[in-house]
């Protein structure tokens, strides 16, 4: 528990050199193996802040080391969002979240390892090479915030956080066995956030328990005013009013019918298990049916890609990224650039994102897309007025080989299919592991209605007592 | 109006992105792009008329202040640019074939 080694390092039970000493040797042993970092920095910079950090009085993460997804700028720290288009782009600003765990004494340790762009579902479309899953090393870790879980799985640290744009927290929570958390839309700043897809994405916690993912959550929540779309909760009154609280006795779960029956066999098993733990602990259980399932994944995919092919314009390699060429006019060096500096995944999403929003498409496509989105909060919304939360496995299938789905992005889009419905309505969801099948850890997902973040949590904590699935590393 | 990804469209849609192709991506991004607009036909198959799209899950923006902030030096702010001259960015050309 990260408040027992905030304890440990005040109380000086825990030293500075120990503690980091422990790390950096885990590090060495295992990041060979599984490349869950693009960025790791200087052990004895991070030696100095960690004793800095705890000798002040105050700070729920003093000395605490923290991963950061390499898509959330870093003031001075390399952020590459695994591109080669950004490979040596140092960010002269930190994002709003990093001043925030700043502030609260955590110290960044490294950045971690990605699907480009935070375009993919396994962390194998990164510039600098796949992340492997540490429960099993010929198996891809999920994405696209892979790196982020496989550096929780393998005991470097314990919180990392990632973004989640169509599952891209929970995919690598599941696959990984930690926890993590797609906040409500516009609970976390994405003040320094390079934007992907800006009307699906949040930044979120990842741990290895509820109570860290808690923790991780209170610190980066909050209304910012460098993010027109981060809105004002006043937490604490939340917290107090008791409605985050959760008695299993009076609990309401829909689970979604069809999107199950979409599932892999172990996936299913480990589902109902918890399922019947959960209904002998007196929560009451619906099976119902989503009709909008099937085309929840084209209409994410349109909206994600369009809104990817506007704000990736910006990379053209003039006034920071990858530039080789000069010569000819501005279309040829940009286009260029581009060519050389982007992976085949995010050319495909821009280029498709171009074609939905060009004149004749957009009706067609952008449009119809942003109606089924109307179609699908609307029902999750109904849905939750009558259930306090809905549940599914969180990813389809166990984590697949590497190279078995990257190559064929029909295929790797079909592993979001129970992931994206959270971020086309803006309401939370979280993934906890809740068994394995052939040592490959299982994620179940539970989404609540806006804003019901702390609730989602609280369950959560329920939900881990009863499996005992939690404080999980992989053998490695 | 279904579309057929032939070699004329492909390259229009490298004017359009901004994105020069490799040789060699051509026939895979091509077969790639097909497959996935066919894949995002399934959205035609509902009934869709009479709803309205929902852009963004947050209904309501907000302003902050007019009021000028300090924003970045020169010096932080040109750290990443490449080509640089002065203090001021070099630029492609804009005009001219």
């Amino acid at each position: 528990m990260i408040e027992d080694i905030v304890e440990s390092l005040k109380s000086g039970n825990l030293t500075p050199e120990d503690y980091v000493e422990k790390t950096y040797e885990k590090i060495e042993r295992v990041e060979k193996l599984i490349h869950s970092f693009i960025t790791i920095r200087n052990r004895q910079e991070i030696i100095d802040e960690v004793k800095k950090n705890i000798s002040k009085k105050y700070g729920k993460l003093a000395g605490i080391l923290i991963a950061i997804k390499d898509n959330i700028s870093t003031l001075g720290i390399r952020t590459t969002c695994a591109s080669k288009i950004l490979e040596d782009y140092i960010p002269p600003y930190d994002a709003t979240v990093i001043e925030k765990l700043k502030s609260e004494g955590a110290v960044i340790i490294g950045k971690t390892n990605m699907d480009e762009f935070a375009m993919g579902s396994t962390t194998e479309t990164s510039y600098f090479g796949p992340t492997k899953n540490p429960w099993d090393l010929e198996r891809t870790p999920g994405g696209s915030s892979g790196g982020s879980g496989a550096v929780l799985a393998s005991g470097i640290v314990e919180l990392a956080l990632g973004s989640d744009t169509g599952g891209s927290i929970r995919a690598p929570a599941a696959f990984n066995g930690v926890f993590g958390l797609k906040p409500s839309y516009g609970t976390v700043s994405r003040y320094g956030l390079i934007a992907y897809a800006n009307s699906l994405e949040q930044i979120g916690p990842m741990a290895k328990n509820a109570e860290d993912l808690e923790l991780l959550y209170d610190v980066i929540a909050g209304e910012d005013w460098r993010d027109a779309t981060s809105i004002n909760i006043n937490k604490n009154e939340y917290k107090r009013d008791g409605s985050s609280k959760v008695d299993l006795k009076n609990i309401k779960i829909a689970v979604l019918k069809d999107i199950v029956e979409a599932s892999e066999k172990p996936v299913t098993s480990a589902f109902n298990e918890i399922l019947d733990k959960l209904v002998s602990e007196g929560v009451s259980i619906d099976y119902i049916e989503f009709k909008l399932a099937e085309y929840a994944l084209p209409a994410y995919y349109i909206i994600a890609m369009s809104e990817a092919s506007s704000n990736l314009a910006r990379f053209d390699g003039v006034r920071y990224g990858y530039s080789a060429h000069h010569d000819g006019i501005w279309k040829d060096t940009y286009g260029k650039n581009r060519g050389e500096g982007f992976g085949i995944e995010v050319k495909r999403r821009i280029m498709l994102g171009s074609f939905i929003l060009s004149a004749g498409y957009y009706e067609q496509y952008y449009i119809k897309a942003l109606k089924v989105r109307r179609l699908i909060k609307d029902e999750i919304d109904r849905i939750l007025k009558q259930y306090d939360f809905i549940a599914s496995p969180t990813m389809p299938i166990i984590p697949p080989k590497l190279g078995e789905v990257v190559g064929d992005p029909l295929k790797m889009y079909a592993m979001d299919l129970n992931t994206v419905i959270a971020n086309l309505a803006g309401v939370p969801a979280l993934s906890q592991p809740i068994g394995f099948y052939n040592n490959l850890p299982i994620g179940l997902q539970l989404m609540g209605s806006y804003l019901s973040d702390y609730r989602l949590i609280n369950i959560s904590k329920n939900i881990e007592k009863i499996s005992k699935y939690y404080n999980l590393t992989a053998n490695i | 109006m279904k579309i057929k990804i032939d070699e004329s469209y492909l390259s229009k849609l490298e004017q359009l992105a901004l994105i020069r192709l490799k040789n060699e991506e051509k026939d895979k991004i091509s077969n790639d792009l097909q497959r996935i607009i066919d894949f995002f036909e399934k959205i035609n198959e509902l009934e869709l008329k009479d709803v309205e799209p929902l852009f963004h899950p947050i209904s309501s923006g907000k302003l902050r202040k007019d009021e000028p902030l300090k924003p970045l030096n020169r010096d932080e702010a040109l750290q990443n640019v490449k080509r640089k001259e002065n203090g001021y960015i070099v630029g492609p050309r804009t005009y001219g074939e």
